[in-house]
């Protein structure tokens, strides 16, 4: 059969009819229900009130409350797990005694469904009956309302997505840094480079690349945080700790409001979209730099 | 051959013999036939599901399955399940509160169901009111609730203790009369260094919250003298939340809140019951749960030594007509329905409606019932008058003396003149989630009460506005037991 033999139209077009009405015509649903008041409880018969959802949302503050927690949570959860991650990675890789167990011991958390890790952390951070407190009562020092604060409530939900998802980058920054060429090292050494020097000059720019896909990665997951938050403070105290799916999730599947959630769906992609462009742009001239 | 003939007739003879005698023990006979029921996660009321379950079985030969949802998940699961008009449930349990919204969805009670000895044993509260949406009847009540509350005789009836409060207060430790009364009781055993607060509420958000406080609310804003005026103006629908008589109330629910176990704020009913069973604090209010948990000896270190009393109440309350306190010759006690009670009903998507209203009737009869109520942890409360006047019932868990004050405040709480009533709504969840928000921030004082309060009247108005002023005046109206507006 040639390349252009028009028969080759006949096995590719439904194929690609499938897949963009399984995957565009939700979202074009959405959309037009994003234009729409329209609740299911109490009934209401849907009427368009075209960009009236956005505009409602927009001068909402939960919405902004939402966002800065979502942004907050995500920045500095990232940041932590980042730092770490690469720490742990480098000494994972440089060969450390019981080096094998580690590797084993610190992917667990990342195995685990973040369901079950928000319950475990509910019960850790109980105030009376939580490990925690009891560990500080048993020095005299006062119990901390680690989750009815929310100060400490947000504090708290980082903790738990540093401890879970610093195993993922341990685990691709550590491929990451097999892969790197011995002999650029040795030159290295040559020159009498000093660890540190090694780390800045070498090992920090040619994973890089690695690095900013890791980052771009756990941003958006993070930004999708749902489970650990619901599990752990159902977004309280307040509406302190609520992130935008789970504020997302309130107004569609508690209140029904599906016009107004759709818009909300359609607003969060447009700031996960406006991140991740500007993440990119960002980076895009030192990742030039490394071609 | 003949004889093979034979022996074949004996055999399914008596094969279909035995089978007419097994089907004779299923009256009526659903043998075959699997009822899924949607419940909270047990054990209160899924286990009094269950309870009844295997009663039905008994009778039946049916089965049923019980399956169970957390507090917070269960008015989505059910709303998903009945706005699909699928039959995924053949039974729902649900806040009589949540009516409103699923009366398009349910099947009417079968009329044979709406009349009998039984029917007439259902307490008037529930019968006539908390099961009727719009005269008609969609639902059962399978659970009386009814907030009242509980003390520790053993501290109460303690010489030292009354001789020291009394020196203290001036005036004698007994059940408070007034809200007033009952925080000076809080403040007086508020002993952390002994192991002993004051009292225990639910703060949590999503840990049945609102309802405390709207007990406390009940006192200063639920006014006989404009019945039904409580949560909105019966006449405009404006929403009164915000009235002084509220502002009262949250102030006091705050004031509570820092009376409590240092945990306090994480509270949701659950740790409320195992903070008074274990002689943890010296009162509380809630459910009648808390009577029947902590005079269970398995369950709890104050057996023996519970007492119980209606709510307390207030001799000034909210008119939300004059805009006025109106001042009462004494204390009108206020006691709160706060829940309603768990209702169960039977989807119209259903497809064993007959069975399941037959099982309906076996878990809400007296028998049943009676044996659930008693059973500390099944989350049934007393909702029949049979339940409150078998006095040989609860002997099996409470003294002649604590029987008769549960008893007691759980009958005078429901009949009671100025007993208010809980607020039914279609959108019911988007108005107290708005109540769930601001009190949390109230609680950790970021806001202040009034503005608290006023942040929740504001999107009371606006939810109202968006759903049709009249049509929620007419369900409130309907709701609160009064006439239609002309």
């Amino acid at each position: 059969m040639m390349r252009n033999d028009p028969i080759k139209h006949v096995f590719i077009w439904p194929a690609v009819l499938v897949v963009l009405a399984i995957s565009i015509f939700p979202l074009i649903y959405s959309l037009t229900t994003s234009f729409l008041s329209y609740r299911l409880i109490p009934p209401i018969p849907p009427r368009v009130v075209w960009l009236g959802n956005y505009a409602t949302l927009l001068q909402e503050p939960r919405f902004w409350n939402a966002i800065f927690t979502t942004t907050l949570i995500a920045f500095i959860a990232v940041g932590l797990q980042y730092a770490i991650g690469f720490g742990v990675a480098l000494a994972l890789n440089a060969r450390v005694p019981g080096e094998r167990l580690f590797r084993v011991a610190l992917l667990l958390p990342m195995l685990l469904a973040p369901v079950a890790v928000a319950l475990v952390a509910r019960m850790m951070f109980n105030p009376t009956m939580g490990p925690l407190n009891q560990f500080l009562s048993k020095f005299g020092l006062v119990n901390l309302p680690f989750l009815t604060n929310g100060h400490w409530a947000l504090a708290c939900i980082i903790a738990v997505e540093v401890w879970q998802w610093t195993p993922f980058v341990i685990l691709m920054m550590l491929a990451g840094l097999q892969t790197l060429p011995e002999d650029v090292y040795e030159a290295a050494e040559l020159e009498n480079a000093s660890a540190w020097q090694q780390f800045w000059g070498i090992t920090f720019p040619m994973l890089l690349p690695i690095s900013a896909a890791i980052v771009f990665i756990r941003l958006i997951e993070s930004y999708k945080i749902m489970d650990t938050v619901f599990v752990m403070t159902g977004g309280g105290p307040g509406v302190d700790t609520e992130t935008l799916t789970l504020f997302a999730y309130q107004e569609g599947f508690k209140k029904f409001n599906l016009g107004y959630t759709s818009a909300l769906s359609f607003l969060f992609l447009i700031a996960i979209t406006i991140i991740g462009v500007t993440y990119l742009a960002l980076l895009r001239p030192h990742l030039e730099k490394r071609r | 051959m003949l004889r093979r003939t034979f022996l074949m007739l004996t055999t399914s003879l008596a094969m279909a013999c035995a089978a007419s005698q097994a089907n004779a023990a299923c009256s009526p006979d659903y043998t075959g036939v699997t009822l899924t029921v949607a419940s909270q996660t047990g054990p209160y009321i899924a286990s009094a599901l269950k309870l009844g379950a295997d009663e039905w079985a008994k009778k039946t030969c049916g089965k049923v399955n019980v399956v169970e949802f957390p507090w917070s998940e269960l008015y989505p699961k059910i709303a998903t399940s009945l706005t699909a008009s699928d039959a995924t449930f053949d039974l729902v349990s649900f806040a009589p509160a949540w009516l409103p919204d699923f009366v398009p969805y349910l099947s009417e009670m079968p009329k044979e169901m709406q009349s009998g000895k039984d029917w007439d044993d259902i307490e008037p509260a529930y019968r006539e009111r908390l099961m009727v949406w719009e005269g008609k009847i969609y639902s059962q009540s399978m659970d009386g609730d009814v907030h009242t509350y509980t003390y520790r005789t053993d501290l109460f009836s303690d010489p030292k203790e009354k001789d020291a409060f009394k020196a203290k207060y001036g005036y004698d430790l007994a059940p408070p009369k007034t809200w007033k009364q009952y925080l000076d009781i809080a403040e007086f055993f508020q002993r952390p260094d002994k192991g002993l607060w004051g009292t225990a509420e639910a703060f949590r958000r999503g840990g049945q919250q609102f309802w405390f406080f709207f007990s406390h609310a009940a006192a200063y804003a639920n006014n006989p003298n404009y019945p039904g005026a409580m949560f909105f103006d019966p006449e405009t629908m404006d929403a009164q939340i915000n009235n002084p008589g509220w502002v009262k109330g949250l102030e006091e629910y705050i004031r509570a809140s820092k009376l409590g176990p240092p945990n306090a704020l994480n509270f949701s009913f659950g740790e409320v019951n195992a903070a008074v069973a274990g002689g943890q604090v010296a009162e509380s209010i809630g459910w009648g749960d808390t009577g029947v948990i902590a005079a269970d000896p398995k369950q709890s270190k104050i057996s023996g030594k519970v007492g119980s009393a209606m709510l307390p109440g207030s001799d000034e309350i909210w008119n939300a007509k004059t805009k006025k306190w109106d001042k009462f010759p004494s204390v009108l006690p206020g006691p709160f329905m706060a829940f309603g009670g768990w209702q169960i009903a039977v989807p119209k998507a259903g497809k064993n409606q007959q069975a399941a209203w037959d099982f309906v009737k076996t878990l809400t009869s007296p028998e049943v019932s009676g044996q659930a109520a008693i059973t500390g942890g099944s989350g049934v409360n007393p909702y029949r008058k049979s339940h409150t006047a078998n006095l040989q019932l609860w002997s099996k868990i409470f003294s002649p003396e604590e029987a008769k004050e549960y008893l007691g405040a759980q009958s005078d709480s429901i009949n009671a003149k100025n007993v208010a009533l809980d607020m039914r709504l279609p959108g019911y969840f988007s108005y107290t989630e708005v109540v769930e928000i601001e009190l949390g921030k109230a609680l950790a004082g970021q806001t202040t009460p009034q503005a608290a309060l006023d942040a929740m009247a504001k999107e009371w108005n606006r939810l109202t506005d968006e759903f049709g002023r009249a049509k929620q005046l007419a369900a409130y109206r309907a709701a609160m037991g009064l006439p239609p507006k002309n």
